[in-house]
């Protein structure tokens, strides 16, 4: 096969017919298969199977390499189009250019062929150092943009495949610049973003290389795939842990304005990956949280979440909300002033998050709440009255675990005062007697009976609160009726010693020997 | 709105206090959402039907949410959390057919038993031979008396002083007035160690009437559940010391 010119690999005509048994065995494939593929699903590389003009192999006409009998082909064929590479790239005479650029769209089209590309059979080949030739000053644009392509595609596997571009990353950096054609500095910015989300150590190598302003700068535009790359490659460039990268772009000249106009106007895919960019920088920068908080952001992201549909942008979304309530007590205190419109906003887009069918929006809109609960009394009075309490109490006793957890930290929040500086927090009896008449109590049972140490922790120290502020000392008859005693007395054989003790604690103060007699 | 002011400060329960809490971006709480946002995009390139994807996604739940049951010596793994309700009903919770006391392994309702309910038990204690087994497992010593083995467990196994092995169980309304009527009369503190129910009806018969028993094994079968033995099982303090009568 080592002579048969890279155009004629054309795929067995048999094969092709069956074109629906095919495309189930690949789906099969792609569920049924081992944890590394697994794995490799919810990697935060993406593959580049489409070019920037539309050209390139569609998925879902192809068949995945599935057998490995049709894996052994592509890897010959790799092999093979990687020494075509070679040649040709030595070659000085007449269409040498053309010759390049042939030679490198065929290997970047198996690259491109199925979910799991030849890699290693690249790798193995020697195709790096070819691609890295590639990409020297003054190429033309079209080798360019291949070489960058097939560099995506190997960045975008296991670990040890994206390192491998390491040789690769000044140039891809230097053609992000502004003097590049678009579609090869979002080539360029794509493979980038493939090794950023490879890890910590490559992402800092790429920070001290410099990747981080010329790739804020393809922010800017108003639109276009470019912009919509490069926000996508930046989220997985400052996503740490180190927060130094974060803070350093929300400096960047034009960028906060860039971000504020593009949540407000751009369409949802675009404003999706720009979501992602202000979940991290406001998960790890205090500076640029503060920053995002003074700004319009807030109202922007509301905005947002009243009118998307579309999970991919709510998520981004309602947890950049989440985590700038979260990480800056300013949100709470100087912008979400209860009584105020943007709070009732809010208050709002987080109802219709608890409402929908999302898990993860339950759960993260549920945390929203827990952190506006921990804020002034007012702020417990504003969520108490609001539509949410009813939709909260019903997720308690309905929904799967973790949901019911932050449930658990919205209820309890509501019913203590705001913690002093000496830590003796006191009850707001009407909140608590309330949600306890409205059955709440069960729930938080559920929880003490939970493993999870830090579910039956909210349970027992819920329990406390019951037992000790419900009006006519009501509390441990309540406990009683729903099973909270038994529950409670597991913990005699427990691992934990905090838990038993609590546990312990509360028995022998409400349920000692002279429970239940009269007074 | 009211509110329940200061009461008495009991600094050992850590009270339920409303802060704020903040995740790093690559806090488990949430990677279920990356997760989302990964798979979301390379559903179109895939093509799943909406029961791969869920299929998938309980994949990498279940890797993510597994957990070790938290009963002493146990150390089952549960795949899901959900898993633990069944999982303690089916293996923890081996109740006693005389008096309805529950325990968490098959060895503890054993030794309950023999303890609380086998007059031949008694019979034996009464002749002086060493009955009383240790809680923990594997510790296999044995002491005459209920004291001594309470003993045993607080000084070598760190075993709260106010621990009872044989505790009270939560009586009835009606024996809750029964008892306090009784207490009322007898006018005396009831000992922390609570008298064993078997030991005033059994003892006075069976001593006289047992003469010689034969040394044959009494003791329960050990089911040993889990691979923490090695552990120090620290048992708990479920103190049920009667507070004083207030009047």
């Amino acid at each position: 096969m080592a002579d048969d010119s890279p155009a004629s690999h054309r795929r067995d005509p048999i094969k092709s017919s069956v074109g629906n048994v095919a495309a189930q065995r690949r789906r099969q494939n792609a569920v049924t298969v081992g944890k590394e593929r697994r794995e490799s699903l919810v990697r935060a590389k993406r593959l580049c199977r489409v070019g920037p003009s539309g050209d390139g192999d569609v998925p879902g006409e192809e068949n995945d390499m599935v057998t490995d009998e049709e894996g052994f082909l592509l890897d010959a064929q790799t092999s093979s189009a990687v020494e075509d590479l070679k040649s040709a790239i030595a070659y000085q005479g007449k269409g040498a250019m053309q010759k390049r650029v042939n030679a490198l769209r065929e290997l970047r089209r198996l690259l491109s062929k199925s979910e799991f590309p030849p890699v290693e059979a690249a790798l193995k080949a020697g195709a790096i150092p070819l691609l890295v030739q590639c990409l020297s000053f003054g190429s033309p644009d079209e080798q360019l943009l291949e070489a960058a392509w097939c560099l995506t595609n190997i960045a975008a596997g296991k670990p040890e495949e994206t390192k491998a571009l390491l040789p690769a990353l000044p140039l891809l950096i230097a053609h992000l610049g502004e003097k590049s054609s678009l579609p090869v500095a979002e080539q360029c910015a794509w493979a980038l973003g493939n090794v950023a989300g490879e890890g910590e150590e490559l992402r800092n190598v790429l920070l001290s290389q410099g990747a981080l302003p010329p790739l804020a700068r393809m922010m800017l535009p108003n639109k276009g795939s470019t912009v919509r790359t490069a926000a996508w490659a930046l989220s997985n460039l400052i996503k740490g842990p180190d927060p130094k990268a974060a803070t350093e772009l929300i400096k960047v000249d034009g960028l906060l304005d860039a971000i504020l106009r593009h949540l407000r106007k751009s369409d949802e895919e675009l404003a999706t990956e720009v979501a992602w960019v202000v979940v991290y920088l406001s998960a790890l920068s205090n500076f640029a949280t503060g920053v995002l908080v003074k700004s319009d952001a807030i109202l922007l992201l509301v905005e947002r979440l009243a009118t998307s549909n579309s999970l991919q942008l709510l998520i981004p979304v309602l947890r950049s909300l989440g985590n700038l309530v979260a990480g800056d007590s300013h949100t709470t205190s100087t912008v979400l002033i209860p009584g105020h419109e943007i709070t009732d906003g809010v208050i709002k887009v987080l109802v219709k998050c608890l409402k929908s069918d999302h898990r993860i929006l339950k759960k993260e809109a549920s945390w929203v709440l827990s952190n506006i609960a921990a804020g002034s009394i007012e702020h417990k009075q504003l969520i108490y009255s609001s539509e949410a309490v009813p939709l909260l109490l019903r997720l308690l006793s309905t929904a799967p675990f973790d949901i019911r957890k932050e449930v658990a930290y919205v209820l309890g929040n509501l019913c203590v005062t705001p913690s002093g500086g000496d830590g003796k927090p006191n009850l707001i009896e009407e909140h608590l007697v309330s949600l306890v008449q409205r059955g709440c109590l069960s729930g938080f049972i559920d929880l003490v009976r939970s493993a999870d140490i830090e579910a039956a922790r909210l349970g027992l120290q819920f329990m406390e609160l019951v037992l000790r502020g419900m009006p006519n000392g009501d509390g441990p008859k309540l406990v009683e009726q729903e099973d909270g005693i038994d529950a409670v007395e597991r913990y005699q054989f427990h691992e934990n010693e905090d838990l038993r003790n609590m546990a312990n604690g509360l028995v022998d103060k409400y349920f000692g020997e002279n429970y239940g007699i009269d007074e | 709105m009211a509110m329940v002011v200061d009461y008495k400060h009991d600094s050992s329960f850590p009270y339920w206090t409303s802060i704020r809490r903040r995740f790093a971006p690559d806090s488990p709480f949430f990677s279920s959402g990356n997760i989302e946002r990964e798979l979301l995009a390379k559903q179109v390139a895939l093509d799943f039907t909406e029961d791969e994807r869920n299929q998938l996604e309980k994949m990498i739940d279940t890797d993510a949410r597994g957990v070790f049951c938290p009963i002493v010596g146990c150390g089952a793994r549960l795949t899901l959390l959900e898993d633990f309700e069944d999982h303690y009903n089916t293996r923890h919770t081996a109740s006693c057919s005389v008096c309805s006391r529950v325990y968490p392994t098959s060895r503890l309702l054993s030794i309950h038993v023999s303890e609380a309910h086998d007059s031949f038990f008694q019979a034996k204690v009464a002749h002086g031979y060493a009955m009383y087994e240790c809680l923990v497992e594997g510790c296999d010593l044995k002491f005459k008396n209920y004291k001594g083995r309470q003993q045993h467990l607080v000084d070598k196994h760190k075993f709260p002083t106010s621990f009872e092995f044989f505790k009270k169980a939560h009586p009835s309304k009606k024996q809750r007035l029964k008892n306090q009527r009784k207490r009322a009369v007898n006018k005396k503190d009831e000992e922390v160690s609570s008298k064993m129910e078997v030991e005033n009806e059994m003892m006075e018969g069976l001593v006289s009437a047992v003469s010689k028993l034969s040394t044959s094994d009494s003791s329960p079968s050990t089911v040993s559940f889990g691979r923490r033995n090695a552990r120090g099982l620290t048992f708990v303090p479920r103190s049920v010391q009667p507070p004083l009568q207030k009047k």
